[in-house]
């Protein structure tokens, strides 16, 4: 018989050494061979153990004990429609396994994967529950189509799709359920999903159950959050009154005129504050009562929890697991939260020996209140009047009501942070249901067939209600949507395993596949209801009904697929991939295309002069090239179309219109990537220390583009495959096990990513403008040839127009309300000598992209006690501070960030900040250099300890398993003094998918929190 | 399944499978209508289209300096990426595109004749209105008059003269002359008067800078004449407010608006409201980025009514958000396009839904266009006299006699006037162009264009502003769109 540690170990290999005589043992872990020499040799194996060879010397029976093989070469690893051992891999695939997964919480995937696996970017560009993230695999493949990666959940694809409500399907799994992540980055990895494969694909593995004892796991988790690290400051009351009083003073300076005719007396701070509404606020010299810190007025210190219960268990022939979860996330921001109720239970059974059949079923239920859909609560809390009490007027004719910064005279006429908290709902309500079904049939002892349903339904309520204290003629409004995604797709293939000989052996795969995917949308809009009691729950109620929309669509994908593994002499391994995929988005003439890959490696480490080296314990060279595509656009943009959504007003009311809407391109097709990777893996001294890196040069070509058309044709864009684009890279994980003993060990892991994306071509030679940005000034990024994609656009701030420079300055035709430019004013750079500052002076001011970025994981174990502390950082990548345009660029329409303080003033000349004035006499504003800042970073991502208590006392209470931890996250960050705030941002406003290429471009994002967490792990 | 991968669109309709019954015909030529209101649409943060043809003029000014593009138009330093250049090259040929489909498609429908002819009038009147800002912009621009696919043959249009663009445009308006529609139209659409009242201010302009087809004057008086002489229910409000009651809007005055209407889009006039001051419901709001230059509104003579506040063309005073205690704004905002009813008078709080339209022609400017045309055809008469007198009988100022005019004091007397009576509905910038004059708010008089100074930024007109550049990335995209205009290189 075979057995490990535990016990009697099915379905292990038994095979006479140097023959195809073989065989499996059974559920008991015995087995029988016929016709064996009696000197021949056994080779036992068994995935995830050593092998062991046993010469026989006479004997018929022959008990074998397998050992775990520790080694991670050893280890499983999950490549498209199969497995390998991660020795044999010709490709780059990263891995996450179950133990990393769990040193630090996360609520979801993303955050889970981040940091994770070199080469994969994970940005949380907001700090709400569930996050807001960005994940690239080895940069940008795409302009105008998804760079989101594809999913594959045990198996079956998830839609890929765009980020609608901020979030993406894969947002909607439960990370707790997840036991590995294997993400495949190179074209020979990827190019088994063909047109899907461009942005790398993400495997996730779901538990399931095991054979033997029956298993009971309860976690545990309670976190509470506070501010996070580097918070930009804003004015307190007594700095805003200086502020406020030197700008109505320098009006004087800034429109003589206007003040001499008297334009800015009603504006003086004194008159001001006498405003009955306001008054109450001031003491008699005109000081301020209250200084309100509003950070702390829009905050919630409420606990969070999660609680993950797991059972699993089963015999030989039938296994199970059940997950159940609970997660109830309270956001930093007030009234803001998460709440997840998770189920999944998974089954496989051995129905007959040569017939596997299994599957899974999950429900997650999640609701969400979002804070961050636009910029009123981040926005506001920075603007908010210092001076005010607090949220509410306790004083004057106000009293009881909200304190807006409206209140006060010829402030900008906006409502205060905690205000739009409390009264203004945005509520994702989101059930998903995930069945998957598959069928494994051994039809020989070599072929397999595998068969593979899978399902996902997605239905997303989104619920939105402002209640009519935000609106400035006390209306409410509400507003009801429903999405449905109904996704399902049959996959059938074929493995053949054969080994030839004890040098030959192969792995062969055939495989069909069909998916669809269908969509429908409905919206309806209600405005001026006679109560605000009903929210969104009774739009007929309301008197003006804005807007009813509703769209469906349909996407279908049909492809065949095939590879072959080929392993000679256990050292040259050779895959060769290709798949065909037939799409309905494109053009009749271009419905399908092929997508090939090829790749070797070589595991040196198993040549002769190696295979005793006590210096080098692994060393593989492999290289791969391949191409894969990207099919992200929406469906019908091959089609010539026609819009309906024109509206005319004839008679006071809506006629719908039809007019023109798309140019048809019959041709259009895939975009394609094809990717180069050379790659090596290197261990030393047992594996104590191991390191992989890769070198890979990715060329989008064909790519999907919007490409700009003359406009005289009446359209804007044609659907065209055009232009090109490359990202080329080094990426380096190292891993060492520093030491090693019986009751300490220390473990280290670094990754580096490095990554260039450039543009190659594009449709004309005109450069595309309208992406990135929140959309509050002219343009702030350029997509253009020779640059990296998305690159941050505006003028050259030189600093400030000194008193000795006013002659100059004078020269220059305005750039302020048609007023002189002055000392004080902005100085920038005239790159033409033109004494005009328009677009001709703006130019490539930085990019979001960082030079390289990755982590630093320290693990310490000593006895009972594990120490975790994880750093994250980046280099090299720029912030665009677009808070600087509102916040330091204008002073007394709202509150300032201290910044201003350091403004010019004529004993402060040598300074980058405008003299402070009334924005109605006229003041600076543009995108330009100054905002452009170093958002390099180092942030202490996780620290954490934990205790697993002693055997003794655990048995005593029955478990097999209690560790209770304490973990820190986000508990610091290191960044240039210049910088305000998180340099991990994107902006809302403006939309999603403008923002794809806003990746360091700041507009008043949710603030990320430090957050501490007390978690408990039990299993019996 | 061998059509598992074909697809077809639930949602949206395709070309061939449309245009079949003349309900579909109304919905073509609806989509040229909701086209139109681009005008109003934004450009940037607080800015919009309409202010490329007010700022340039150096009557109004900003109080905010938050839109770069908009400070260049007022400095006069725009050049070819300013936005609202771009954003009026796509505005213009988009409505020719949907009213080209609509000409080529409508005609096959099996229809209704009288009801056909009309919506073919629509729409070659809508197609000349685009068309007559193109060439008054840009100068030479491509003449297309088909619906066009990727693969037509002028997808890649050169630049066409001029005149053969006035040409088209003078087509189009003569054959909308009979295409029966109705004299006057309250719904909104297109009327007869609208067509000739158009037609007549196309004539007016050919007359002047650049074509300069002086004969054009008199077909501009007689068009102008015939909707002065046939009027029936046109003629001039009897007060000023009355121009900016939404409740009148397409009747008496209101010769052709774009439509808004709050269900579907409000009045997009909001850029004039003053920087943050609580003028209407929304309490302190506006973005003061069009704000009169006061230099221009002095030059209004005393006892003019349009100057009167919150009874004329501006306001120098208003009821706190909307509907509150009355408070002193320190200095004038324009009235005209201010909207009582939903924003709120004394004691009558705002119905928060601006359903004001946009002018396009009121009989203000074709009574206007006649004194000016027929004075020029023919020197002074009691006619064109009278129509002078009528815009200033309003105004509640004197006007002198046939017999005290000559033919030049009664051209610089209708000048200023329509200066005056005009102002910010963005017609001013094109007069200024015609005319290659400029009204000197300090003399009163008039200066040469190039060389006169804006008072709003002390900068000069030169000879290249009176085109304005193509948009560069247009140019990029199109290789035949060649040369720039002069100036802009």
């Amino acid at each position: 018989s075979v057995s490990d540690a535990s016990g009697a170990l099915p379905g292990a290999n038994v095979l006479v050494k140097g023959t195809t005589n073989g065989t499996q043992t059974d559920f008991d872990g015995n087995y029988t061979l016929d016709n064996v020499d009696s000197n021949a040799t056994l080779v036992f194996s068994y995935i995830g153990y050593k092998t062991l060879e046993i010469p026989l010397n006479g004997r018929t029976v022959v008990n074998a004990q397998l050992e775990e093989d520790a080694s991670e070469l050893e280890e499983v690893v999950l490549i498209g429609y199969g497995s390998q051992r991660k020795s044999d891999l010709t490709g780059a695939v990263g891995q996450v396994d179950a133990d990393q997964l769990q040193e630090r919480p996360a609520t979801s995937l993303n955050q889970a994967l981040s940091g994770k696996i070199a080469g994969v970017q994970v940005n949380t560009n907001s700090g709400r529950p569930g996050g807001k993230s960005n994940i690239r695999v080895r940069g940008f493949s795409s302009i105008n189509s998804s760079n989101n990666p594809l999913y594959v959940i045990d198996g079956v694809q998830l839609p890929q799709g765009n980020q609608a409500n901020f979030s993406s399907a894969i947002d909607y799994l439960n990370p707790n359920d997840v036991v590995s992540i294997e993400v495949l980055k190179d074209a020979s990895s990827t190019a088994i999903y063909g047109a899907r494969g461009a942005n790398g694909v993400i495997l996730v593995t779901t538990k399931r159950g095991r054979a033997g004892q029956g298993r009971v796991t309860y976690d545990v988790e309670y976190s509470v959050n506070q501010f996070g690290p580097n918070r930009a400051k804003v004015l307190n009351a007594e700095q805003y009154a200086m502020i406020e009083q030197l700008s109505w003073e320098n009006t004087q300076k800034f429109d003589p005129e206007g003040w001499a005719a008297g334009n800015y007396a009603q504006y003086e701070p004194r008159l001001k504050r006498a405003n009955p509404n306001v008054a109450y606020l001031f003491d008699s010299d005109g000081k301020a009562i209250y200084d309100t810190d509003w950070s702390k007025e829009v905050v919630q210190h409420k606990l969070s929890q999660n609680h993950q219960l797991g059972f699993s268990g089963g015999n030989e022939r039938t296994t199970y697991a059940v997950s159940l979860g609970i997660r109830d996330a309270q956001g930093l921001l007030k009234n803001t939260y998460l709440k997840r109720y998770s189920g999944r239970f998974s089954i496989d059974d051995q129905i007959k020996t040569w017939l596997k059949i299994g599957g899974s079923l999950s429900y997650n239920n999640q609701t969400e209140n979002l804070a961050d859909t636009n910029d009123q609560v981040p926005r506001r809390m920075v603007e908010d009047y210092p001076f005010y009490p607090g949220p509410l007027h306790t004083g004057g004719p106000l009293e009881g009501l909200y304190a807006n910064n409206r209140d006060y005279p010829y402030a900008e006429g906006t409502r205060n942070s905690v205000n739009w908290l409390e009264n203004n709902e945005y509520i994702l309500n989101t059930q998903t249901t995930t069945g998957s079904f598959y069928t494994n049939l051994n039809l020989t002892k070599e072929l397999e067939m595998r068969t593979v349903i899978g399902a996902n339904v997605l239905t997303q309520e989104n619920n939105e209600f402002r209640n009519s204290v935000l609106d400035n003629n006390a209306v409410a409004r509400a507003q009801a949507s429903n999405e449905k995604q109904t996704f399902w797709s049959i996959e059938n293939y074929l493995t053949y395993n054969k080994e030839i000989n004890e040098n030959n052996s192969f792995t062969a795969l055939l495989g069909v596949s069909w998916q669809q995917s269908n969509q429908f949308f409905v919206n309806a809009d209600s405005r001026n209801f006679p109560t605000d009691y009903f929210k969104y729950n009774n739009l007929g109620a309301g008197s003006d009904n804005i807007a009813v929309q509703s769209f469906a669509d349909r996407e279908a994908l049909n492809s065949y697929f095939g590879r072959l593994n080929y392993n000679l002499y256990g050292k040259y391994l050779f895959t060769v991939t290709g798949r065909a995929d037939g799409s309905s988005k494109f053009g009749d003439n271009n419905k399908f295309s092929f997508f090939p890959s090829a790749a070797v490696a070589w595991r040196i480490s198993d040549e002769d002069f190696l295979v005793d080296n006590t210096l080098i314990s692994n060393l593989k060279l492999r290289t791969s090239y391949g191409v894969t595509g990207n099919s992200e656009i929406p469906p019908y943009s091959s089609l010539s179309l026609l819009s309906s959504n024109y509206a005319a007003i004839w008679n006071e009311s809506r006629v719908g219109g039809t007019g023109l809407n798309r140019l048809a391109n019959p041709d259009l097709k895939w975009e394609k990537t094809a990717q180069y990777d050379i790659g090596f893996e290197l261990g030393l001294f047992d594996n104590r220390i191991s390191m992989e890196a890769d070198y890979y040069y990715r060329k989008t070509t064909d790519m999907l583009l919007d490409a700009p058309v003359p406009q005289s044709s009446g359209y804007a864009t044609i659907r065209r495959n055009v232009g090109s684009m490359q990202n080329q890279g080094v990426e380096l994980g190292l891993s060492t096990k520093n030491i090693v003993t019986a009751d300490l060990s220390w473990n280290t892991t670094f990754n580096i990513s490095m990554n260039r994306n450039k543009v190659l071509s594009l449709a004309t030679p005109s450069d595309i403008f309208g992406v990135g940005g929140p959309g509050i000034t002219n343009e702030t990024s350029i997509i253009r040839v020779g640059e990296p994609v998305g690159a941050f656009w505006g003028l050259t701030r030189l600093g400030t127009w000194g008193t000795d420079e006013a002659a100059e300055a004078a020269k220059f035709v305005s750039y302020r309300n048609g007023l002189t430019i002055l000392p004080g004013d902005i100085k920038y750079k005239d790159f033409n000598g033109d004494y005009i500052i328009n677009d001709e002076d703006r130019s490539i001011i930085g990019n979001g992209y960082p030079t390289a970025w990755g982590t630093l994981t320290n693990y310490v174990s000593y006895k009972n006690l594990d120490f975790t502390l994880e750093l994250q950082y980046s280099w090299g990548n720029d912030v665009m501070d677009m808070n600087l345009h509102s916040s330091e660029d204008r002073q007394a329409l709202a509150n300032s960030y201290t910044t201003v303080l350091d403004a010019w003033t004529p004993d402060n000349q040598d300074t980058m900040i405008a003299q402070v004035r009334d924005t109605r006499a006229g003041y600076v504003t543009n995108v330009d250099s100054h905002w452009v800042k170093d958002g390099s970073f180092v942030r202490g991502r996780n620290i954490m300890l934990g205790y697993t208590f002693g055997q003794n006392l655990i048995e005593r209470m029955h478990l097999n398993k209690l560790r209770l931890y304490a973990s820190a996250q986000n508990f610091f960050l290191l960044v240039d003094d210049e910088l305000l705030g998180d340099p991990e941002v994107t902006p809302i406003r403006g939309g999603e998918s403008n923002n794809v290429f806003s990746q360091g471009m700041k507009w008043h994002e949710y603030p990320k929190s430090t957050t501490f967490v007390l978690g408990l792990q039990v299993g019996l | 399944c061998s059509d598992f991968l074909d697809e077809s669109d639930p949602s949206n309709l395709t070309p061939d499978s449309f245009y079949t019954t003349a309900k579909q015909a109304e919905s073509a030529i609806a989509a040229v209508y909701a086209d139109a209101r681009f005008v109003g649409n934004g450009a940037g943060i607080f800015s919009s289209n309409w202010q490329l043809l007010e700022a340039p003029t150096g009557t109004s000014t900003t109080q905010t300096a938050q839109n770069s593009d908009l400070n260049n138009l007022y400095s006069l330093s725009y050049d070819a990426n300013t936005l609202h250049v771009r954003n009026w090259w796509r505005g213009v040929y988009k409505v020719i595109a949907n009213a080209n489909l609509v000409l080529e498609n409508v005609p096959d429908i099996d229809m209704d004749e009288g009801q056909k002819n009309q919506i073919l009038g629509e729409a070659r009147f809508l197609r000349a209105w685009a068309y007559f800002y193109a060439v008054r912009l840009w100068g030479d621009v491509p003449l297309i008059t088909l619906p066009q696919s990727a693969t037509s043959e002028d997808f890649f249009p050169s630049r066409s003269p001029l005149k053969a663009v006035y040409d088209q445009i003078v087509a189009d308006l003569t054959a909308a002359e009979s295409a029966g529609l109705s004299w006057t139209d309250e719904s909104g659409r297109v009327s007869q008067s609208a067509v000739k009242s158009l037609l007549a201010k196309v004539y007016l302009t050919m007359a002047g800078n650049p074509l300069n087809e002086t004969a054009r004057y008199a077909d501009a008086a007689s068009k102008a004449k015939e909707v002065i002489d046939n009027a029936g229910p046109i003629d001039l409000f009897d007060t000023y407010g009355e121009i900016h009651d939404e409740s009148l809007g397409n009747t008496v005055e209101h010769i052709f608006s774009l439509q808004y209407n709050d269900e579907v889009a409000g009045n997009p006039m909001g850029n004039m409201f003053p920087n943050f001051q609580p003028v209407t419901y929304r309490g302190p709001s506006g973005t003061g980025s069009t704000v009169p230059e006061i230099e221009f509104y002095n030059s209004f003579e005393a006892g003019d009514q349009r100057t009167v506040d919150r009874e004329g063309w501006f306001y120098t005073s208003y009821y706190t958000n909307g509907d509150g205690e009355l408070f002193d704004l320190g200095a004038p905002y324009i009235f005209k396009h201010f909207n009582v009813t939903a924003n709120g008078t004394q004691g009558v709080p705002g119905t928060a839904k601006d359903n004001l339209n946009m002018p396009i022609i009121r009989f203000a400017e074709v009574l206007l266009i006649y004194a000016e045309a027929s004075n020029e055809a023919t020197g002074p008469t009691q006619d064109a006299v009278d129509a002078l007198t009528r815009i200033r009988d309003r105004a509640q100022l004197t006007t002198p006699t046939l017999g005290e005019f000559t033919q030049e004091s009664l051209r610089e007397a209708v000048w200023k006037e329509r200066w005056h009576e005009l102002c910010y509905e963005q017609i001013t910038w094109f007069d200024m162009v015609r005319l290659r004059k400029v009204l000197n708010s300090e003399t009163g008089g008039f200066d040469d264009f190039v060389g006169h100074i804006n008072l709003s930024s002390d900068q000069a007109l030169q000879e290249k502003h009176l085109l304005f550049p193509l948009p560069e990335q247009e140019m990029i995209n199109n290789p035949s769109l060649t040369p720039q205009n002069p100036g802009y290189n």
